[in-house]
């Protein structure tokens, strides 16, 4: 199951250079923003491997693992624990995959999913026993939107930093959710719709990973099918060249930014009808969480290039790890360790490729 | 530049005096920082007081702010990011802590400091992580290592007696860590300023390659940037260990974000190249001054989070070149219109 | 040209600060306005309320004494949490409308569970020279120093909901609250109980990693099983972090790692994350009822559970009772000042089936 995914994202993974290269020559003065493209002439054998092997990096990352859990993890390879690895990603994956656009336009990563995640959340249970559960989402989805043209202005008019910006509308934004909500935890009734979509499985898929796999097909296409999505490729690889092009940056990165919003929005949508409860606390992390898939799927932080299938493999082996190291017993802070060791590992592997390569 | 200063009214000498002026502040940045430090101030002594009336709590408050910020400084003005700093904090207490004999357990802890900022540097310069990948990982790294060497709970020092007296006033009402703090700030401020390889740092961050055709070593550099922040997260580290009288793996939650402010409130271009230790020193003076003083008014903490991310957003927006990038998408979107329309 | 873009760009500039100034103005009318409410609502309640003081036990005859006579105390609260943690949200506001009731005038911190800050904020409260200060500690390890200074500059300090260490109590003249290691010892006793002698397996959720609360209770449940009923095995163990979603997955994952027939309890440091594991084993087809699953907390979450059936047992922690104890034993200290250290510790009532539906167990949170 994890080889035809894994297959897909590896033709996804080869089609974007080509794209962007063709988006990017439209474009007059955009030099050339991929360094693996063109000068292989020269390249030696190990940089050959080395950069295969970042190319491909966590699709085969992800396989060993799988496959060395499948064999040394007892009960790893059980119906009940793949379900348990999607339950895992599936809420931090959908945040993941809105992100990822953010980071592939070279603004880091937006902090304030936290704050989104929660609200979404809480509105979805709190306004949805009120008032309804379409109200509520339409309320989840103008907070959303707020989200994305606040961060979306301060960063793409006001060209301010996205780290402080997303810091800033995360103080305010948990400010104002446990204000308003008084950071109470809110039930859902138990017969609700919502309830049966957090309890209902399709084989071992929870409706939460379809979600999320449905998601980053979209947004797969978005980014490689789309002139939007050429526009933020461009943007983060050379801004200055993408604005001398004629197009309206602020643009691109407010819907960089919306995209992450909506991700984040729909990410609480899944994460509150799993337990059926929602509070504002129930999302701390979620932030360097989603960087950390993003990150070791093999987009880069530099901006310019990525892909959504990627994030998703990303997610997919972050929740696999945790899931081998608690099923093999081992305590919070391995768990941690590991996480670190492997955003460093999988990082410098790519970077000494590129290294290889351009030498 | 000249054509504005005919144009105005006023006499030829006084526009001299000012247009000098405005090329000094312009080359400033902490222009902000100490605006924001200006209304702070005035506002906190008309409604607390108290806040400045026991300035040793004001000042404590800023030294647990910004000494971290501090060391962060150094790896900022060099365009790189360190978001590992909290997790340094918090295993070097804990190394500390774990070590009975004192001086040697607090060597250890800056021992462990400058190692973290080697292997932070090793990662950046050796291997050519973007630092803000690298310290990420280091972020969640170090935390988990914290977790294991404390077995998931506090420490408590061997002599806590020792630990108390750190806490007490030395001179004239300053704790060791204020004097510390001022310390780590008065030498920061003559190494980026007065000392060669500090004012480097500026090059390295407004133009590496630049920096390089200089001549500047720029791996060594980042270097020294990346071991001063973890030897200074370190520092705190052992200040907050002795003064606590115990470690806590779990100690630094909010000091990664509260440095950041502090540095960014301060004028510090995150890209690196611009702003200064003094900008920071305002910028953690200014929150640590808001924090007290909204500490005292009896705000409820939601609504300070709202009035502090107000602030932050406010500093970040209205710097120089954000409204610079405003103004200028606002006339080419007006010679749009007008293209359009004519 | 130029000239405009610069005049521009100082006009914007001097909007922004206006902006900026009138923000910081907005925020300093906010203090005075809150802290003359305060003032208002606390006079006004103290008379309103004079009937229903007498009703209350300990504080029956201070009551009157505050409300007639020299009137307020100024009280700083140091706590760990607040609206951003569920327990925090229901002990709030009983502990403030104790306070209005008894006079006092509150002055609360959240220090988000970081033993810095939280020091930072005991030196502001220490400046502000309060008549007490009621200490919530963040890490029970670190308070001493705070709790010398308060002791110099003679304020005297009570300390709710987590007790210090027993070295340190004596610069403290109260304490009221769960005993969180007993709550422990209570859901243990409880496991026991439903264990019956039998040689039973199970798997074990903890709180937040490092949080004192979740290192107490975990030590607490665990000295009482090897103490009382070694047939109950701990077979695994992972923090829930207080989380529902979190402690679902981890006990699923903990199921896998055991196999579910190994497995014949469970326990839940608190009823939100019980609920979770409850959860768990449904998704597993596993009825929770055959298996015995113990918890702390009866809250609107857990207690529901126990009247199900689902959850055997759990030790209700009432957040009013403590916030209301923290108020009426600060109140106690600056009216009366015993000699002894006044404690109050919450019963640990333990809630099954037999008991769920009585009122002195209605959940609170």
């Amino acid at each position: 199951m994890s080889d035809g995914g894994g297959s897909g994202s590896g033709s996804g993974v080869k089609a974007p250079p080509t794209l962007e290269t063709a988006a990017v020559d439209t474009a007059p003065g955009v030099p050339q923003s991929n360094g693996m493209i063109g000068g292989a002439d020269e390249q030696s054998q190990s940089a050959v491997i080395l950069e295969w092997l970042a190319e491909r990096g966590i699709f085969l990352f992800t396989t060993a693992l799988v496959l060395i859990a499948a064999v040394f993890v007892d009960g790893f390879a059980s119906l009940d624990n793949i379900t348990d690895v999607f339950n895992r990603a599936a809420p931090i994956g959908i945040v993941a995959v809105g992100m990822t656009f953010v980071v592939i336009s070279a603004n880091y990563l937006d902090l304030s999913v936290v704050a989104q995640v929660a609200t979404a959340a809480v509105v979805l249970i709190g306004v949805g026993n009120e008032a309804g559960i379409p109200v509520a989402m339409l309320v989840a989805l103008l907070i959303a939107l707020i989200y994305g043209l606040v961060n979306g202005v301060a960063v793409g008019v006001f060209k301010a930093n996205a780290v402080i910006v997303t810091l800033a509308t995360t103080f305010i934004g948990l400010g104002v959710l446990r204000w308003a909500s008084g950071g109470s935890i809110y039930f859902g009734p138990q017969d609700s719709l919502i309830r049966r979509f957090g309890t209902t499985e399709i084989g071992p898929f929870p409706l939460s990973m379809i979600a999320l796999i449905v998601i980053a097909l979209i947004l797969q296409f978005v980014l490689n099918r789309t002139t939007f999505g050429f526009t933020v490729k461009a943007y983060g690889s050379n801004r200055e060249a993408t604005r001398l092009a004629g197009i309206n940056t602020a643009w691109v990165v407010i819907g960089a930014f919306t995209l992450s919003a909506i991700g984040a929005m729909i990410g609480g949508f899944v994460l509150a009808p799993y337990t059926n409860t929602a509070v504002s606390a129930m999302s701390d992390g979620f932030d360097f969480e989603a960087l950390a898939a993003i990150i070791v799927g093999g987009t880069s932080v530099f901006g310019g290039r990525g892909s959504v299938l990627r994030t998703l493999l990303g997610v997919v082996f972050v929740s696999v790890l945790t899931n081998i190291m608690v099923l093999s017993g081992l305590g919070f802070g391995y768990q941690q360790m590991a996480i670190g060791a492997l955003i460093v590992l999988a990082v410098s592997v790519d970077a000494l490729a590129r290294k290889a390569v351009s030498s | 530049m000249t054509g504005s200063s005919t144009i105005t009214p006023s006499g030829a000498g006084a526009t001299d005096l000012v247009s000098r002026l405005r090329t000094v502040l312009a080359r400033r940045t902490e222009g902000r920082a100490l605006a924001l430090l200006v209304v702070v101030a005035i506002g906190t002594i008309i409604f607390e007081p108290v806040a400045f009336t026991s300035y040793e709590v004001t000042l404590g408050r800023i030294a647990l702010i910004g000494l971290v910020a501090l060391g962060l400084t150094a790896v900022i003005l060099m365009g790189e990011l360190d978001l590992s700093v909290a997790s340094t904090l918090a295993l070097t207490g804990v190394v500390m802590a774990s070590i009975d004999n004192l001086v040697l357990g607090i060597l250890a802890a800056l021992v462990v400091g400058l190692l973290i900022g080697a292997a932070n540097a090793f990662f950046v310069v050796v291997v050519g992580i973007n630092s803000f990948i690298a310290t990420l990982g280091m972020l969640f790294f170090l935390r988990g290592l914290g977790f294991v060497v404390s077995d998931e709970q506090p420490v408590r020092i061997a002599d806590v007696d020792a630990g108390i007296a750190f806490g007490k006033p030395l001179i004239g009402g300053l704790t060791p860590r204020m004097l510390i703090f001022i310390a780590v700030f008065v030498l920061m401020q003559i190494f980026t300023t007065r000392v060669r390889v500090g004012r480097e740092f500026y090059a390295v961050g407004g133009n590496r390659q630049a920096a390089r055709d200089a001549g500047i070593p720029v791996r060594r550099r980042i270097f020294t940037g990346f071991m001063i922040s973890g030897f200074v997260a370190a520092l705190a580290g052992v200040i907050n260990t002795l003064e606590r009288t115990a470690a806590d793996p779990t100690a630094g939650s909010t000091v990664l974000l509260s440095s950041f402010a502090a540095a960014i409130i301060g004028g510090i271009l995150l890209t690196g190249g611009r702003g200064s230790v003094f900008g920071t020193l305002l910028g953690a003076t200014s929150l640590g001054i808001l924090q007290v003083a909204l500490t005292l008014s009896a705000v409820q903490v939601d609504v300070q989070n709202i009035i502090i991310g107000a602030v932050l957003l406010i500093a970040v927006i209205t710097d120089p070149n954000s409204l610079r990038a405003v103004v200028g998408s606002v006339r080419s979107w007006l010679r749009g219109r007008s293209v359009a329309t004519t | 040209m130029q000239d405009q873009s610069r005049r521009s760009r100082w006009w914007l500039m001097g909007l922004a600060l206006f902006v900026a100034g009138s923000l910081f103005a907005a925020c300093g009318d906010d203090e005075g306005d809150s802290t003359a409410t305060d003032d208002t609502t606390a006079t006004d309640d103290t008379t309103a309320t004079d009937d229903t003081t007498a009703a209350d036990d300990s504080a029956s005859d201070d009551g009157d004494a505050a409300a007639s006579g020299d009137g307020e105390f100024e009280v700083f609260a140091l706590l760990p949490q607040g609206n951003d943690q569920p327990y925090g949200t229901t002990y709030l506001p009983p502990m403030q409308a104790k306070a209005d009731e008894l006079g006092i005038n509150l002055t609360i911190t959240n220090s988000q569970y970081d033993a810095d800050k939280q020091a930072s904020e005991c030196e502001t409260a220490v400046a502000a020279n309060p008549d007490l200060i009621i200490l919530w500690p963040a890490v029970g390890d670190t308070v001493r120093p705070c709790l010398e200074a308060a002791n110099d500059a003679g304020i005297p300090v009570t300390v709710t909901n987590s007790d210090v260490n027993p070295e340190d109590q004596d610069l403290t003249e109260a304490y009221s609250g769960p005993d969180t290691y007993g709550q422990g010892v209570a859901s243990a006793e409880l496991m026991c109980e439903f264990a019956a002698g039998e040689e039973i397996g199970i798997i074990m959720i903890n709180g937040l990693t490092g949080n004192s609360t979740a290192i107490d209770r975990e030590a607490g449940f665990e000295d009482t099983i090897n103490e009382q009923c070694p047939n109950v095995e701990i077979l695994a163990r992972q923090p829930g972090n207080w989380n529902k979603d979190e402690s679902q997955i981890a006990a699923s994952e903990m199921i896998t790692a055991v196999g579910a027939e190994n497995i014949q309890g469970v326990y839940a440091a608190d009823d939100t994350m019980v609920a979770g594991a409850i959860d768990a084993l449904k998704a597993r087809d596993i009825d929770p009822s055959t298996l015995i699953v113990t918890s702390i907390g009866n809250t609107f979450l857990g207690n529901p559970l126990v009247v199900s059936g689902e959850l055997d047992g759990t030790v209700f922690q009432s957040s009013s009772w403590d916030g209301e104890h923290a108020i009426t034993v600060a109140h106690e200290i600056l009216t009366n000042n015993p000699d002894e250290r006044l404690v109050e510790f919450m019963p640990s009532v333990k809630v099954t089936a037999e008991n769920a539906d009585a009122p002195e167990v209605a959940p609170e949170w």
